[in-house]
């Protein structure tokens, strides 16, 4: 198979997203006062309602509506005050009445967008990118300074539930397919689930992940569900399908079923371009199927062969009556929007000076722009305390990142690394009372040790300036600014050896270490 | 009041004056109830279940209570035997809906309508006989045998709720609770020769009632008498939290039954006496019971209801297509009846729906399931749902003239069993009742006497607009002075 | 009487609703359903153009919601007591698929 760079200099890859997303942060279900909780012991929150028991009537949950509606606010979609629950028919064993309530045709959130910033390795993914020059607009993007911003439409998101868990036996691996029996649990049936679907105006599997992830931060940052992939509170599928570059007309698409993890949405939609590019070079046909990524074999493998269209039979619940929200019940649930990650981003660069690029990615996790407006709090109590943003900036952005994510179960609010640790440590790098490459040591120690900056670099004689690349600058400029005397060495008078450590103790104030100036110089004179 | 006539066949004041009075108590009441269903009823086979512990243990509560002394406290219906159509749940009971598919199925809940009732006192006796999932007019679809008509034991007892008719109408018990699809009360109450009610959509809650066809059913009570229907309406009626479509009523419908109908403008509709079909001794007593309103104070008044001719073809899409998505459910995992030893669950669905479903069901969701397929739904459902809001407009027009109508229930008397074979002819049977659940107003089924060529009871149709069921109540009641209260059927008069 | 489906189209709705019919019951349900399918044109005998589709009878009703607030819910053995086939808590079913694929 060609990379994917190969691939997309000839095809155009059109993804879309289906979102799923469960709203675990209620008390109760879609329609139906039992409890939602994870992991109760099975059948033990249900009720007639959602075991689909002869008699039962569903009534909707109104902080459920509310939820969606903050959501489709949240992601710039129309709020429609006139919409209607469906039925959706079609029988399979963890939906306890063998239809999905959901809506139809038009959904309580329409036509929204998601402007998605890509910067670094990611942007280099998207064709025509290398050519185009900052400002310039093309297809869905704009070029920015450091990558570009991809204007992503999203369809609509519609409020729906969630089916019953089941559990497979006899088979491989608990999997459905060669499986003797199942067991069915319907404590999660009928958990409120949001379907968000985007316009197929996603081109590379960077830009699928990206939107995910801010997907994730903006559901986050509303507090309607917890987002957990692995527990299956936040899940996506991806439709994928490639094109000759400069047709219009979509190819066959693939759907990319059950994925887990971003890593996995991204390889998975990797993969499948990848697949489908080999297809159609060796002149084969592209099948609409549903597709399964397993990430072990790193590869994609068909689950499901679609022939026709599914005919899901909808038509309007009769049990629950439409819905005609008024301005107040919008207004009321606008009011309740808190700031989102975009204006975050645009208020940490007004306010603390920083790049676009420094504030975007501060507000990728809400515990990192927590920590960092904790920071700037402090700070702001010091002199000059507001320079100190973009080195904390920076500290948060690469290097609790890094830390983070080589410490996976670790989170900033439980690390040793509190605000005041890390403004005290900046301060310190800043005053150049240590050298950016000793602030790095010291960050290690701080959350290896739980101690003060301070503390510790008194305890390892920091003060001494024992910085390579600094004690170097400081060599160079002293040898630069003393030719003759150089000469003078190089042609046998190695005296003068003193002389250049003198010059450069005395520009460091004394602080550098006199070992490394030697065994610096010796280098350089020889 | 005859000292020896069976507490079944007594009304609601009657047993309650005679429970105030102590000169009998409610743990008698159900006995006697219970013993004289146990030796009439294994012909007439109304019941499908007697629940003598539920009735025997509600009836020593009401006495404990009785003899507190707080009669009064113990609801409108305190003491009063009352038995449920088999599609409402009783916590503890059998709810089969006649069907083979839920057969051993006991209820975990209690309806709405049922709670209703025991909050208001009621006995609880048993569940009654009905065509399966309601589909049908006279009881015959019932995978557990027919109800016959208590008047002529060759002839069906109309349907769906069939057993809730005859079971009232054989003086078993003085109230039974049906539902009401598209006639599922008020024809077999025609049959049968009681009263019938079927309340405005939304009424009462239909909150674990087996659905049908969800817009479109309704439930309601039978009696042998106008104020025994109204003292049941005013318990079942109101708001419940647990049905969306559900509305706060608090009318009481017993208010005013003695008011007569002087000044009352009550609303005939000329194309539906000359329909097709109408039977002539049907068509005589619906005029005469007109013309005896007409004498008795209210005024007649001819209106139109242009659309109401589409009425059923309107109900066999929406009723379908609502039912198959609603027995989509049944399929042997939760519940219901399950074919034994299949490998794969495909098959053990297939075999346990072919078998637990009998044939009307299975048609009724062959036939919903198609007129939803796509590019079928915009053929038949669509335009259902238009016809729905001309027929309704229909009725609005028609009661900005008038305070109600008086039509007939069904096009004539009791058929015999097997009569009636082909499904579309078996259709018929609610032609006049059936524009009123498209329209979501109430009707109700009111005995004007007997055929003059069948001898057997005829039923005048009275309608009400939405929300205004107390209307067609009291013109009942006057219909009801004319005519003498509903009898019990010859056969099972006390005595005879 | 107009051919409206075919035998196929009922075996396809057979497939589709997962009731298993023989091939005389397909036959005979054919008959029926297209003889019931006739009676149903009267809805087209009238101009329906403009006119809105009624899909909730109670034209006055909307927003009916409920409160986020917990109800009471079944015991395991509540929620099972109909179960055809139990096992460690839960409803147990056959194999779903019959020859792999999935739904």
């Amino acid at each position: 198979m060609q990379t994917l760079e190969e691939v997309l200099e000839r095809y155009e890859a059109v993804i879309g997203l289906e979102v799923h997303t469960e709203l675990t942060t209620l008390t109760t279900k879609m329609f139906c006062g039992c409890k939602l909780e994870f992991g109760a012991a099975p059948n033990t929150h249900t009720c007639p309602v959602c075991l689909g028991l002869p008699g039962a009537l569903p009534v909707p949950n109104k902080a459920a509506i509310e939820s969606i509606v903050l959501a489709g606010l949240a992601t710039n979609c129309r709020i429609e005050k006139r919409s209607m629950f469906y039925r959706k028919n079609y029988m399979y064993p963890d939906m306890a009445k063998n239809f999905q309530t959901t809506q139809g045709p038009i959904a309580f959130c329409m036509g929204g967008h998601v402007d998605l910033e890509v910067d670094g390795p990611a942007a280099k993914e998207r064709h025509g990118l290398a050519k185009a020059k900052a400002g310039e607009a093309f297809e869905n993007v704009t070029v920015t300074e450091d990558g570009y911003r991809a204007h992503v439409g999203i369809t609509r998101i519609h409020m729906e539930e969630d089916a019953g868990k089941m559990v497979h036996f006899g088979g491989e691996e608990g999997r459905i397919a060669g499986a003797t029996h199942s067991l069915v649990d319907y404590n999660r049936a009928g958990t409120p689930l949001i379907e968000l679907v985007t316009e197929p105006d996603l081109r590379t599997p960077e830009e699928a992940r990206l939107f995910m992830q801010k997907l994730r931060q903006i559901y986050l940052t509303l507090g309607i569900s917890d987002c957990s992939m692995e527990e299956g509170s936040l899940r996506c599928d991806g439709n994928v399908s490639l094109r000759r570059r400069g047709a219009t007309e979509l190819g066959t698409k693939t759907e990319l079923k059950n994925i887990n993890s971003f890593k996995s949405l991204h390889d998975g939609l990797l993969y499948e371009i990848r697949r489908q590019a080999q297809v159609l070079d060796e002149g084969g046909t592209i099948y609409q199927e549903t597709r399964h990524w397993d990430p072990s074999a790193k590869r994609t493998i068909v689950m499901r062969v679609k022939e026709t269209a599914d005919d899901y039979r909808l038509f309007p619940e009769p049990d629950l009556a439409p819905y005609d929200l008024s301005d107040e019940f919008i207004e009321r649930v606008r009011a309740k929007l808190p700031e989102l990650p975009d204006a975050k981003a645009r208020r940490f660069q007004e306010e603390f000076n920083l790049s676009a690029y420094d504030a975007r990615h501060l507000v990728e996790s809400t515990a990192t722009a927590a920590f960092f407006e904790e920071c700037m709090a402090q700070a702001s109590s010091q002199k000059d305390g507001g320079k100190l943003a973009k080195p904390l900036a920076n500290l948060i952005i690469n290097d609790v990142t890094a830390w983070l994510n080589a410490n996976p179960g670790q989170t900033l609010e439980g690390s040793p690394l509190t605000p005041g640790r890390a403004v005290e440590l900046m301060g310190l790098v800043s005053a150049g009372t240590i050298s950016s490459k000793q602030g790095k040591e010291v960050f290690a120690a701080v959350l290896e040790e739980d101690a003060d900056p301070k503390a510790i670099v008194e305890a390892r004689g920091m003060e001494q300036v024992s910085d390579t690349g600094a004690i170097e600058a400081v060599v160079d400029a002293v040898l630069a600014e003393n030719p003759d005397k150089v000469e003078q060495y190089q042609g046998g008078k190695t005296g003068l050896i003193g002389f250049f450590v003198g010059q450069c103790m005395k520009q460091m104030q004394g602080k550098g270490n006199p070992q490394l100036i030697n065994q610096l110089l010796e280098e350089k004179l020889s | 009041m005859t000292a020896a006539a069976p507490f079944g066949q007594m009304s609601i004041r009657q047993l309650q004056d005679g429970l105030q009075a102590k000169d009998f108590s409610c743990v008698e009441v159900a006995s006697s109830v219970l013993d004289a269903i146990e030796a009439k009823d294994e012909e007439l086979h109304a019941f499908l279940e007697v629940t003598a512990d539920q009735a025997r243990e509600a009836a020593r509560a009401l006495d404990a209570r009785i003899a507190e002394g707080a009669f009064a406290e113990a609801g409108p219906l305190a003491g009063i035997p009352v038995a449920y159509k088999d599609n409402m749940n009783l916590l503890g009971t059998h709810t089969t809906c006649s069907s083979a598919m839920l057969e051993n199925y006991v209820a975990p809940y209690t309806a709405t309508c049922v709670q209703r009732t025991l909050d208001a006192g009621a006995i609880p006796i048993g569940k009654l006989n009905m065509d399966e999932f309601a589909f049908g007019s006279s009881t015959e679809t019932s995978s557990f045998g027919p109800t016959l008509n208590p008047w002529d034991e060759e002839r069906v007892p109309g349907g769906s709720s069939g057993g809730s008719a005859a079971s009232v109408a054989a003086g078993l018990v003085p109230v039974t609770l049906g539902s009401d699809t598209g006639g599922s009360i008020r024809q077999p109450a025609s049959f049968c020769g009681v009263v019938g009610v079927k309340p405005t959509y939304g009424a009462v809650s239909r909150y674990g009632v087996v659905a049908f066809g969800s817009s479109l059913d309704q439930v309601g009570p039978f009696a042998r008498s106008v104020e025994d229907a109204a003292l049941a309406m005013n318990a079942l009626c109101g708001h419940d939290p647990l049905d969306c479509t559900s509305q706060p009523i608090t009318t009481d419908f017993t208010a005013n039954l003695d008011d007569g109908v002087k000044g009352m403008r009550v609303g005939t509709v000329p194309a539906f006496m000359e329909a097709q079909g109408l039977a002539a001794e049907v068509k005589a007593r619906v005029e005469e019971a007109a013309s005896k309103l007409e004498a008795a104070g209210a005024e007649l008044v001819e209106v139109e209801l242009p659309h109401a001719k589409a009425a059923i073809s309107a109900y066999y899409v929406l009723g379908p297509c609502e039912a198959f998505s609603n027995l989509a459910r049944f399929d042997s995992v939760r519940y219901g009846y399950c074919d034994p030893g299949h490998k794969d669950l495909g098959s053990q669905y297939e075999a346990s729906r072919a078998k637990g479903f009998g044939p009307e069901a299975r048609r009724r969701i062959m036939l919903g399931s198609y007129l939803l397929s796509a590019g079928v739904y915009e053929q038949y459902y669509y335009p259902a749902q238009q016809v729905r809001t001309l027929i309704t407009e229909d009725y609005t027009r028609a009661f900005e003239k008038v305070d109600c109508l008086i039509l007939p229930t069904a096009p004539r008397t009791a058929f015999k069993f097997g009569e009636i074979a082909d499904p579309t002819e078996m259709y018929l049977s609610d032609m006049f009742t059936i524009s009123i659940n498209i329209a979501g107003n109430g009707g109700m089924n009111m005995p004007v006497g007997t055929g003059v060529d069948s001898g057997l009871p005829v039923g005048a149709q009275i309608v009400s607009p939405a929300f205004k069921d107390e209307n067609m109540l009291r013109v009942a009641a006057e219909l009801e002075r004319i005519y003498g209260q509903a009898p019990v059927a010859p056969a099972f008069r006390a005595g005879e | 009487m107009a051919q409206h489906l075919t035998e196929a189209d009922v075996r396809g709705i057979a497939e589709y609703t997962r009731i298993g019919m023989t091939e005389d019951e397909v036959a005979q349900m054919t008959v029926d359903l297209n003889s019931i399918i006739d009676t149903l044109d009267v809805i087209h005998e009238y101009d329906l153009d403009g006119v809105k589709p009624t899909f909730h009878p109670i034209g006055s009703l909307s927003n009916v919601m409920r409160e986020d607030v917990e109800g009471t819910s079944f015991t395991q053995e509540e929620s099972l007591s109909n179960a055809p086939k139990q096992q460690d808590g839960s409803f147990l079913i056959p194999a779903i698929l019959s020859d792999g694929g999935d739904r």
